[in-house]
């Protein structure tokens, strides 16, 4: 990946600027005007979550293991992985605010009963000529769908299997800029590319400081998208799109006492999304559809290395390269049965393809091979209620139909009460 | 690695067909726009555009207006319409709050950025009535700035044309005395029109609504408002509220309205019990008309009630 001297410098003066704007911009402070063109907009989302695991299943999908959570201690336990009974969810607090018509400037803490996270803190700019855009801090990448939308914004409550396998628990998310350009044609035409650091716990950008190869400086990730909608009228719309994106550097290690084997290496992945919405022009949603549905391709070219205790230090060396395919995808529908009543089905398959790294042991010897593994399911009804508009109540219930390393199929069934309320200027909702 | 050169391939491959879309795109004729691109949210809005901007202007309507304007989608469309409009018009107060900011901000055009000439607030130009929702629960629907559903005053319609001739004057000097001649006549017609209907309706009439979207009517016809359908702004009606209602104005004359996307239910079971005649109407003109369609409109709210 080409990377000039100054990448750095920019990103950082970028980020700066971008986490100093909300405290700037909270002294012009103008609570509860309806006018909140140059205040700050304050949004508070809760949510309570009660979940049963009617029967336990695999914990995790085939080939997805390993990368998804090995040997990070993530400190707090913010991985929307659900006990049984009552759960604190993901709440929001939302902070918005427009530096006259130059930025927009957004933060949001993501929080449940121990921790705080800063989910993004990003500016945006409003007043580049020629339908660019630059938005530049920590946000969510805007490939895909669902990738760059807020749990809130969601129609089943848990994230895709693919997007939270290939990407991390929070998706790809990270801190960088991003360029991005509508096209003035009749056709709505966005094309964009972003530049990340690539600071990633899990997923496809997850690093190990552990193996021998020193991190490469960032940013390690870039990524393209287009999205494409055409005008189809009152009742119907939707949108095309796709998207891209090179890892510079990727790896995990494992120590096992006096032994440790990791992987280092590059990886790309690609993807396509669509979304469809059916108006039918009756009052609270009656008659509405929604289908949407993702899929992406991720390949990573790794190489080997093994390391043998020698003095109370490590000794690598480096032995033979590998190369993993693995994919997935998930289609939704939801319908408005009734005046504020939804119901949904959500399908997802990980791992159709799904050459992934497995851990072997061979002559007394560990090693890492590519082994062909199964494909993992996922299926999920829902219904909602929305008794007021900044109000829903979700029941949900999932089938897990994961497939373990050793190609061993078991069955969970979940079941998830989510109750989510949005208090405050909640601001308006992206297509 | 021989799939390594695969990759460096497919990579110059996306870049090559990524930088043909894109000069593609830059090079498209950009829509032989004549004079200015107006995108007006509601249609009375675009009707009003349209009559101030004759053959100068462009206008394009987002929301259909055979729909609630308090929800829709900030769809890809509305960006892509408002990427190349010279001029955002909008009612404000909190109507179009739930997809209007996104649509703005995914437009990237610092022409109708808030606080840009491009930009056309009506809410700005005005006086509100008060609006109901200040006065029930906090329900997450509380217009403070006052009732957005001012296109049902031709009065204050009358207004906003005036103070949109001048504006569209300023983005487009050249035509500034077509502009401001065309909105000074609308805005006599819509006057005269109004007070001529006014005459014609019995006096003292009242009048149930369904929302506070017709509330607008007392202003400029010798009506009352006495009961809403909706129990509280946004809630739909239950039958203790309907209930209650009934018992209220058993005995009195009156008239039933709502807006024709509204469930006709609630209207249905006050026709029934109070022997009142209920009406559904359109809250706006179709998306392509110019002035005369929202005359037509205001015939058509008047005609509901009872005429002298």
């Amino acid at each position: 990946m080409p990377r000039t001297p100054y990448t750095r410098p920019v990103l950082a003066g970028l980020t700066a600027l971008t986490l100093a704007a909300p405290g700037a911009a909270a002294a012009q402070w103008s609570a509860g005007s309806e006018d909140s063109s140059w205040g700050v907009d304050v949004s508070l989302i809760l949510e309570g979550i009660y979940f049963n695991e009617l029967s336990h299943g695999n914990d995790s999908p085939a080939g997805f293991g390993d990368g998804h959570d090995h040997g990070h201690d993530h400190g707090h336990d913010h991985d929307h992985g659900f006990d049984d009974g009552f759960n604190m969810g993901h709440s929001e607090l939302a902070l918005n605010a427009q530096l006259g018509d130059l930025f927009d400037g957004v933060l949001i803490l993501g929080f449940d009963d121990s921790d705080i996270e800063v989910e993004e803190a990003y500016l945006t700019t409003r007043a580049l000529p020629g339908g660019f855009q630059v938005k530049a801090g920590k946000f969510l990448s805007d490939i895909g769908y669902i990738n760059s939308r807020h749990p809130h914004d969601w129609d089943f409550v848990k994230r895709p299997l693919v997007n939270e396998y290939l990407f991390g628990d929070h998706g790809l998310h990270d801190t960088g800029v991003q360029a991005t350009w509508i096209a003035p044609t009749e056709m709505y035409t966005q094309l964009g590319v972003e530049l990340l650091q690539g600071d990633q716990d899990e997923g496809i950008a997850a690093f190990d400081s552990d193996l021998p190869v020193s991190s490469k400086s960032g940013p390690r990730v870039a990524t393209a998208f287009a999205k494409f909608g055409p005008d189809l009228g009152a009742d119907h719309a939707v949108q095309f799109g796709v998207s891209g994106g090179y890892v510079a550097q990727t790896g995990l290690a494992e120590e096992h006492g006096d032994h440790a084997h990791g992987l280092e290496g590059d990886a790309w992945f690609a993807g396509l999304d669509a979304v469809y919405k059916y108006s039918s022009g009756r009052a609270y949603g009656h008659g509405d559809w929604n289908l949407k549905g993702e899929y992406f391709y991720m390949r990573q070219s790794l190489d080997q290395y093994e390391g043998h205790e020698h003095h109370d230090h490590m000794d690598w060396e480096r032995a033979g390269s590998l190369a993993t395919k693995q994919d997935g995808l998930y289609l939704e529908g939801v319908y408005g049965f009734a005046p504020r009543w939804e119901a949904g089905l959500r399908t997802e398959a990980l791992g159709l393809t799904n050459d992934a790294v497995e851990g072997s042991h061979h002559h007394g010897h560990d090693y890492f091979e590519v082994e062909s593994m199964g494909t993992s399911y996922r299926h999920s009804a829902q219904v909602t209620f929305r008794p007021v508009e900044p109000v829903f109540l979700r029941a949900q219930l999932s089938q897990n139909d994961f497939v373990d390393d050793h190609g061993h199929r078991d069955r969970g069934l979940e079941f998830m009460l989510q109750l989510n309320v949005a208090l405050g200027a909640h601001g308006a909702h992206r297509f | 690695m021989s799939w390594r050169k695969t990759r460096i391939r497919i990579t110059r491959t996306l870049a090559t067909l990524a930088s043909v879309v894109f000069l593609a795109l830059l090079l498209l004729p950009s829509q032989a726009a004549a004079g200015l691109n107006i995108v007006a949210t509601t249609s009375t809005l675009g009707a009003l555009a349209r009559e101030i901007g004759g053959d100068e202007a462009e206008v394009r309507v987002l929301a259909p207006p055979d729909r609630d304007a308090h929800y829709l989608d900030a769809r890809p469309s509305f960006m892509a319409a408002l990427r190349r409009a010279d001029m955002l018009l909008e009612i404000g107060a909190g109507l179009e709050e739930g997809w209007l900011p996104a649509a703005q901000r995914g437009a990237n055009n610092r022409a109708i950025n808030s606080g840009q000439p491009g930009h056309f607030r009506s809410a700005d130009m005005i006086e509100l009535r008060r609006s109901i929702t200040l006065d029930g629960p906090n329900m997450g629907h509380v217009h403070e700035e006052g009732n957005p559903h001012f296109n049902a005053d031709p009065l204050r319609m009358a207004q906003i044309a005036t103070a949109l001739g001048e504006r569209m004057g300023q983005l487009s000097p050249d035509h500034a005395a077509a502009f401001m001649e065309r909105a000074e006549r609308a805005a006599d017609r819509l006057r005269n029109h109004a007070e001529t209907l006014a005459e014609k309706v019995a006096p003292d009439q009242r009048i149930v609504v369904y929302h506070e979207d017709l509330d607008y009517l007392e202003e400029w016809l010798p009506v009352e408002i006495v009961g809403y359908l909706e129990p509280a702004p946004g809630i739909p009606p239950t039958a203790r509220h309907l209930r209650s209602l009934v018992s209220d104005l058993e005995g009195t004359e009156g008239t039933i309205l709502y807006a024709e996307f509204q469930p006709p239910r609630g209207a249905e079971f006050l026709e029934r019990n109070l022997g009142w005649s209920s009406h559904a109407v359109p809250l706006d003109p179709p998306a392509d008309s110019s002035l005369d369609g929202y005359l037509d409109l205001m015939t058509t709210w008047a005609q509901t009630l009872p005429q002298r």
